[in-house]
């Protein structure tokens, strides 16, 4: 079952056009990439998903339904502009804002100590919030973010001011919320890491969807005519191939139309070149977004 | 309600416990002690309750009438010689004594003799002494009737209420401190009204808070907070007030605190008029707060409306010379300058209970129109961080976001 359904959503404010036209679907137990340029439209569309902004066009369906004061007690937001209160503790801090998600003091207590262990917090819950460093701060968002155990989590930027370590735990962390069943979109410009956690996509640019789906299936269709080939001698001159790029040892064969990769193994092997890696070239979701932002259209 | 009284309860804590919050609960009351305490110090100076002598070589005031000690408080003692006079002054049973002289009835030459300058009051009495008892020897009916003194009633412009002679006493005034003490809260609470906005949105928590709670429980639980603070302060300052009168009247003997009574009729309007005053004041800090970028930015704004609230207190002469006259009227009814000013109108008149009720009307109209503008003004400027909202944009078009 969707937990998030979004159908052609569109918003104006005044004269800009910040969503023009977006739609898809998230599911349970997955991590969701949501990306786009700056000003595409991403922030909109989810502030449309929690009911801050109504949609000038289209629908919005969360946890089965339209947006309620007892579905916010199951949702899980890191906004991009975050911010805890500076002059209080932290754990005052969380304590407060994880009251507001529907837990009584003592269960909201029970569930803080674990998560400031786990992020290496607890020495530093007494400590005023404007005191801790920025990573700190962006881990405390985090804990606020799933201390209610929500369903449905949307973290914008998530690794921000965290160091590899930090990092690291984070990306355990979400991984773990994906297992137990959780709803995880995340909203990020860092591709490598979408890469990494996202199972799906969803790429925004002008306030319109232009890419979205398997993040496998998106590269594999994108990956072209291409073939990463490293030999142990010498290249020979080979028909078929439009050009070559050699980086880190790989040779990079772009295949003129009619070519297969195949035909060109085959040739490898009949002219006796000793070929240690062959695999067909796949780019990276950095090339494609770079690709698709250019173009802006569709794919 | 349990996530209203939350953050109710968050932004009590929040800011009772800050430095600023003590100093304002205590400023109040240490400057209106201050105040009495200073005035108390000059009177104490200035009088002084020993008794003076008096040596009369001209045996004018041989038989001298006997005075009320009720009402001539220095007890004033005739000496037989200049020597024993002397003597008390000396070892500090006098303040002063007096010679008349031998020919005072042609000279009017009398000599006083002290080591500090006697109090004003043995002054006063002592001349009055003089004088009443020159009078009584000649016509002694006149002494009496001189001594029974004057019964003269002040009275209202309208007539209809009547003050003493020596000034308006303390229930008259009261009214007024009290609007004074109100207006210092709703200033007060509004301005942490309006920082509690701004802070959020400086902050960056605003965009976490509403989608938790809706704006409607942000916007009650925060609105429940501040008049609990207000009310923290209310309850402090009037037991403050109370002791302060106790210590005043009953302790110190002061006279005037002794008549503390409460005018209800005035009491009334007040609380009529504070009600929607507080509800219009907090709603347009909502709106400034929403609207502004940094709480620095809003004090001027914050500035106009305390100059508008402190309006009536300016022109409080011409409301007591002409409390019926078009602009103490224009103001009884407009926001923020209508408490105040029929405060005032009710010390020098009784304000009519229909322009009151009129009045009450007209805050609430004021209010909702506050409410109104501020909830657009939230809703439009919560978002906006690091962005001004401006007021066209406020009344423009509606906004399309979730209550």
């Amino acid at each position: 079952m969707n937990t998030i359904e979004v159908v052609h959503i569109a918003k104006t404010f005044g004269k800009t056009v910040a969503v023009r036209d977006v739609s898809f679907e998230a599911v349970g137990g997955e991590i969701f990439g949501m990306l786009g340029p700056n000003g595409a439209g991403k922030t909109t569309t989810i502030r449309i998903i929690l009911d801050i902004f109504k949609p000038d066009r289209g629908s919005v369906s969360i946890l089965g339904g339209a947006m309620n004061e007892q579905k916010k007690e199951l949702i899980g937001y890191m906004p991009e502009e975050r911010g805890l209160y500076q002059d209080i503790t932290l754990e005052k801090c969380l304590l407060y804002l994880g009251s507001l998600k529907g837990m009584s003091r003592s269960e909201a207590m029970i569930r803080l100590e674990p998560l400031l262990e786990r992020f290496d917090l607890e020495e530093h819950k007494k400590k005023k919030v404007k005191e801790l460093s920025k990573g700190m701060q962006q881990k405390a968002q985090i804990i606020n973010t799933i201390i209610h155990q929500p369903e449905v989590i949307i973290i914008d930027e998530p690794f921000t001011s965290l160091d590899p370590i930090n990092t690291k735990l984070v990306k355990e962390v979400m991984r773990e919320l994906r297992d137990k069943g959780m709803t995880i979109i995340m909203s990020t410009h860092q591709m490598h890491q979408v890469e990494e956690l996202c199972d799906r996509i969803l790429l925004i640019n002008e306030g319109k969807d232009v890419l979205y789906g398997d993040l496998a299936g998106i590269r594999k269709s994108h990956a072209g005519n291409a073939v990463l080939v490293r030999t142990s001698g010498e290249l020979p001159i080979l028909p078929g191939v439009e050009a070559t790029q050699t980086s880190n040892g790989n040779v990079k064969f772009i295949l003129e139309e009619g070519m297969s990769p195949q035909d060109l193994l085959g040739l490898l092997s009949s002219q006796q070149v000793a070929v240690e890696k062959f695999e067909i070239a796949v780019p990276s979701l950095d090339e494609i977004f770079i690709r698709v932002v250019g173009e802006g259209s569709k794919v | 309600m349990k996530k209203i009284i939350h953050i109710a309860a968050h932004e009590y804590m929040r800011n009772v416990l800050k430095g600023s919050f003590i100093l304002a609960l205590l400023s109040i009351p240490l400057m209106i002690a201050l105040g009495v305490g200073l005035a108390l110090i000059i009177t104490n100076l200035e009088n002084d309750s020993s008794p003076v002598g008096y040596v009369d070589l001209s045996g004018l005031f041989s038989n001298p009438i006997e005075l009320s000690k009720q009402d001539w408080k220095v007890e004033i003692i005739s000496y037989e010689t200049e020597t024993a006079a002397r003597e008390d002054l000396k070892s500090g049973k006098l303040q002063a004594f007096y010679v008349i002289s031998q020919d005072y009835d042609t000279s009017n030459e009398i000599h006083l003799y002290y080591q500090e300058e006697p109090g004003q009051n043995a002054t006063r009495q002592f001349n009055d002494f003089i004088q009443l008892n020159l009078v009584a020897q000649r016509y002694p009916e006149l002494a009496d009737r001189v001594l029974a003194g004057d019964n003269v009633v002040l009275r209202s412009v309208d007539g209809k209420r009547e003050l003493p002679d020596n000034g308006p006493p303390l229930n008259i005034i009261l009214p007024l401190i009290i609007s004074f003490a109100i207006v210092m809260l709703i200033l007060m609470s509004s301005g942490y009204m309006m920082h509690a906005v701004v802070e959020e949105k400086e902050n960056r928590t605003m965009e976490v808070l509403i989608t938790s709670v809706s704006s409607s429980q942000l916007i009650a639980g925060k609105v429940i907070g501040i008049l609990v603070i207000a009310l923290t302060q209310l309850l402090s300052w009037t037991v403050f007030g109370i002791l302060l009168i106790l210590i005043a009247g009953k302790g110190l003997g002061i006279e005037w605190f002794q008549e503390a009574k409460i005018d209800w009729y005035a009491l009334l309007a007040i609380g009529l008029l504070t009600i929607p005053t507080f509800i219009t004041a907090s709603a347009l800090m909502v709106a400034i707060g929403s609207t502004v970028t940094e709480t620095q930015e809003a004090q001027w704004v914050v500035s106009i409306f305390m100059l508008l609230f402190w309006l009536p207190l300016w022109v409080i002469g011409m409301i007591g010379d002409t409390p019926h006259a078009p602009l103490p009227m224009i103001l009884s009814f407009l926001p923020f300058t209508a408490l105040m000013t029929i405060s005032i109108r009710n010390m020098f008149v009784v304000v009519p209970y229909w322009q009151i009720v009129l009045s009450a009307i007209a805050q609430f109209l004021f209010a909702l129109t506050a409410i109104w503008l501020a909830g657009k003004a939230f809703r439009l400027g919560v978002l906006g961080y690091g962005q001004k909202i401006s007021l066209k944009a406020v009344f423009r078009k509606p906004i399309e976001v979730r209550e």
